[in-house]
């Protein structure tokens, strides 16, 4: 991957973490990666209940991606919406959010499911 | 010239169904540009069914049509994601001969980090470095469209006080032909969530800017999703739009002497038939607003 500006590395990072609260709060007490002082002072403006919506609505977008690219994701989710969330959380834990439309979401989806047992 | 009515088109042909009796009220259409491509098996971006239906659609009508896009990322500065907004902005171009775009407009802050897709746009430092990729990436856009801007985004934090924001976004569509896209819900949503005051908010923006507002309306977060039990606003496009916001725009309309037009925002999925007469009336009511109150 080719240089990543800091703030973009810390927000995929973060926002994408199991808990991206403690993310954010680890970061400010100096865990992780280290940071600069100017991101630092920035995320000390962060709300961290916004901070876990926003992470929140990052996932949705792509579960919603996902459905509306892949007609078998989509039959999946239909017949056991429980079971394809879990299944959802693996994939989106494990493959990295490199699409941007539908399509490409349903394409990374089906070569994860190829390989997964 | 008196601002038009404008509506959104979803990519969704049940909602497009149901919208179908209202397709006459507006006076534009809007569009997300990349919800009309998909990528071919070469992985180009070629045109998907919703590209030569909203054309149809803008043509019934004889109704002119604006983009506003998500995902070209205004804030980004990441050199993974520069060939990726090449093709956009290419595919664009060609775009540009079918639906001539009156304006451009894209939402303020990042959707992609590091070329990973976050999708949600996401605030950025309000810095003079910020400024400056928001500004090369409307030059960029302005290549292909004149008149071009950003949007309020509705962030649901932020990276210093949110009353900064409008002289932030005052540098940023600082020039000739940019604009501002005040997305009336956006700022209604943030001043709920971060406790100030809206028209001090809008007031403080650069009005002579603004050349798209938008109203729309949503639901509140459930407090089980946040371990503090907090519920927030949030800018979901799926419900009506609220009286705080009519107020705004009836007080912010006859401050924007080059206002185009006022889009009304519903998103695909969340309009069935109980939601028609609604809708129809808020187009009506943003018409007899822009009657009433428009510069």
């Amino acid at each position: 991957m080719k240089a990543m500006p800091e703030l973009e590395r810390f927000l995929l990072e973060a926002l994408r973490a199991q808990d991206p609260g403690e993310a954010l709060a680890g970061a400010l007490r100096g865990e992780g990666p280290p940071l600069s002082r100017e991101l630092r002072s920035a995320l000390a403006h962060v709300d961290p209940d916004g901070f876990r919506i926003a992470a929140l609505l990052v996932t949705k977008l792509r579960f919603e991606r996902l459905l509306r690219g892949s007609s078998e994701a989509e039959r999946l989710f239909d017949e056991d919406p429980g079971g394809f969330a879990r299944l959802f959380k693996r994939y989106a834990h494990e493959v990295s959010p490199s699409a941007v439309l539908p399509s490409e979401e349903a394409t990374l989806f089906d070569v994860w499911r190829a390989r997964t047992p | 010239m008196r601002p038009l009515t404008g509506f959104v088109l979803p990519p969704d042909l049940p909602t497009l169904g149901l919208l179908e009796p209202l397709l006459s009220i507006p006076g534009y259409f809007e569009v997300t540009p990349e919800t009309t491509w998909r990528l071919d098996d070469r992985s180009r971006l070629v045109e998907n069914g919703f590209h030569a239906l909203f054309r149809e659609i803008g043509r019934a009508a004889a109704r002119p049509f604006v983009a506003h896009g998500v995902g070209l990322s205004m804030g980004s500065t990441s050199a993974s994601d520069v060939p990726r907004v090449r093709r956009w902005l290419s595919r664009l171009r060609r775009d540009q001969t079918l639906f001539r775009y009156l304006w451009f407009t894209d939402h303020a802050g990042l959707t992609m980090a590091g070329g990973r897709s976050l999708t949600l746009p996401l605030p950025v430092p309000m810095t003079h470095a910020s400024v400056a990729a928001m500004r090369r990436r409307l030059a960029s856009m302005q290549r292909i469209v004149p008149d071009v801007g950003v949007e309020t985004t509705a962030h649901y934090f932020l990276f210093g006080p949110p009353l900064e924001e409008p002289a932030f976004y005052a540098r940023v569509v600082a020039g000739a032909r940019r604009w501002l896209l005040l997305d009336l819900h956006n700022v209604h949503t943030m001043s709920v969530n971060m406790g100030f005051d809206s028209w001090e908010y809008v007031s403080r923006l650069p009005l002579d800017k603004v050349i798209e507002i938008h109203v729309s309306g949503g639901v509140s977060s459930d407090g089980s999703w946040l371990p503090s039990g907090r519920s927030l606003r949030l800018d979901s496009h799926d419900d009506d739009v609220p009286d705080d916001v009519w107020r705004l725009l009836e007080r912010v309309l006859p401050l924007c002497p080059n206002l185009r037009g006022v889009t009304l925002e519903r998103m695909e999925g969340t309009v069935d038939v109980t939601t028609i007469p609604r809708l129809r009336r808020e187009l009506r009511r943003i018409e007899k607003t822009i009657q009433r109150k428009a510069a």
